[in-house]
C-alpha cells in the first residue's frame, strides 16, 4: 500500500461562487443520502482499501455536487453517482502513476479464459465421499477469504462484475457507466468471472482448503 | 439444440437475465436434457450469490458518515479538514 499521505485526494479547488445554494444543496443531499452506503461498498469494492474508500466517496460527493445541476433524471442518480466514482478513482490511479488499463488490456490473461471452476473440482475432487462436492467447495469460503479473492481480480475485470453481479445495474447500463462498448463490457465481465474462477481455485490450494491429487502422492 | 460447451457459454449471462428469449428457450432445452449443466448451473448461482452478497461490506464507519454529512450540510469540505 502506498504512503497514506500519498492516498489523500487532492483537495478540489475552492470556488468563488457557491457549489449549490441551499435548495439545489437539500435536493442534492436528498439523493446523496439514498445512495451513500451502496457508494461507499462500491468505492471499498474498487480500492480495496478502506482509507482509500473513505477518499474516494468525499470526492465523488464533491464532484456530484459541483455537477449536480446536469443530472436530469434522479432516478438515475446512483449510476450517475457511480459514474463519477469510477472517473475519480481513473484519476486517483493516474495521479499515483497508476491506470486501470493498458492498451493491451483485453489480451491479459488469455490463458485463463479456458479455466473452469466446475470442471477443475471434478478431475481433482478434493472431497471424495462428498455429494455435493461442488457446494462443499464453496463453502470452504469464509467472508474474508471471498473479499480476497474478488479483491484480487485485475481492477478493469472486477469493475464490470461489481456494476452487475453486487449492484444488479444491466450490462448495458454498465458499459454506460465505465464508457465502453456493450462488447468490451462483456469481454471484460467474461475474463473477470474467469479470473474469479481460477482465484478461488488458487487461493483454496495454496491456503490449504483443499489437497489437490499431486499433493497426495507419497 | 445447443451442445454443453456452449450452454456453459451462456450460463452467467442467463443468471444475469441478459439473454435474449430465444437464447433462453435453447439453454432451457439443454438443461432439461443435461444433469450435468444442470449441476453447474447451480454451482455458477451459487457462486455468484456469494459474490453479489452486499452484506460482505462493512458499513460505512461512523466518523466517515460525520465527515460526509458535514459535507453535504455546507456544500464543500469545511476549512480545516483534511481533503
Amino acid at each position: 500500500m502506498a504512503n497514506a499521505l500519498e492516498m489523500k485526494v487532492s483537495q478540489p479547488a475552492r470556488l468563488a461562487e457557491p457549489v449549490l445554494y441551499t435548495a439545489d444543496l437539500s435536493s442534492f443531499a436528498e439523493v446523496a443520502h439514498a445512495h451513500l452506503d451502496r457508494l461507499y461498498g462500491f468505492c471499498l469494492r474498487l480500492t480495496t482499501d478502506p482509507s482509500d474508500a473513505e477518499d474516494l466517496v468525499q470526492e465523488t460527493l464533491l464532484r456530484a455536487m459541483r455537477a449536480y445541476r446536469d443530472l436530469r433524471d434522479s432516478s438515475s442518480a446512483k449510476g450517475w453517482l457511480f459514474a463519477i466514482a469510477t472517473n475519480a478513482w481513473r484519476d486517483q490511479l493516474r495521479a499515483r502513476g497508476r491506470q486501470i488499463h493498458t492498451v493491451s488490456i483485453d489480451a491479459l490473461d488469455a490463458d485463463g479464459d479456458e479455466f473452469s471452476l466446475f470442471q477443475t473440482i471434478v478431475i481433482e475432487d478434493p472431497f471424495p465421499y462428498s455429494d455435493e462436492l461442488h457446494l462443499d467447495f464453496l463453502r470452504l469460503f469464509r467472508d474474508e477469504d471471498i473479499v480476497a479473492v474478488f479483491g484480487s481480480i485485475t481492477p478493469a475485470f472486477r469493475l464490470p462484475l461489481i456494476l452487475t453481479v453486487v449492484h444488479g445495474f444491466s450490462c448495458k447500463e454498465a458499459a454506460g457507466i465505465l464508457q465502453v462498448p456493450l462488447g468490451t463490457l462483456l469481454s471484460r465481465l467474461h475474463r473477470g468471472r474467469k479470473q474469479l474462477e481460477r482465484g478461488l481455485w488458487d487461493y483454496a490450494v495454496t491456503n490449504g482448503l483443499v489437497t489437490t491429487i499431486d499433493e497426495d502422492k507419497p | 439444440m445447443i451442445d454443453c460447451r456452449e450452454a456453459v457459454r451462456r450460463m452467467w449471462a442467463y443468471l444475469d437475465h441478459e439473454l435474449a428469449t430465444q437464447p433462453v428457450t435453447e439453454f432451457e432445452a439443454h438443461l432439461e436434457t443435461c444433469q450435468r449443466c444442470c449441476g453447474e448451473l447451480e454451482f455458477s448461482r451459487q457462486l455468484r450469490a456469494m459474490v453479489a452478497d452486499d452484506e460482505r461490506s462493512p458499513a460505512m464507519p461512523s466518523h466517515v458518515r460525520s465527515r460526509i454529512e458535514t459535507i453535504l450540510a455546507a456544500g464543500d469540505v469545511p476549512s480545516g479538514e483534511p481533503g
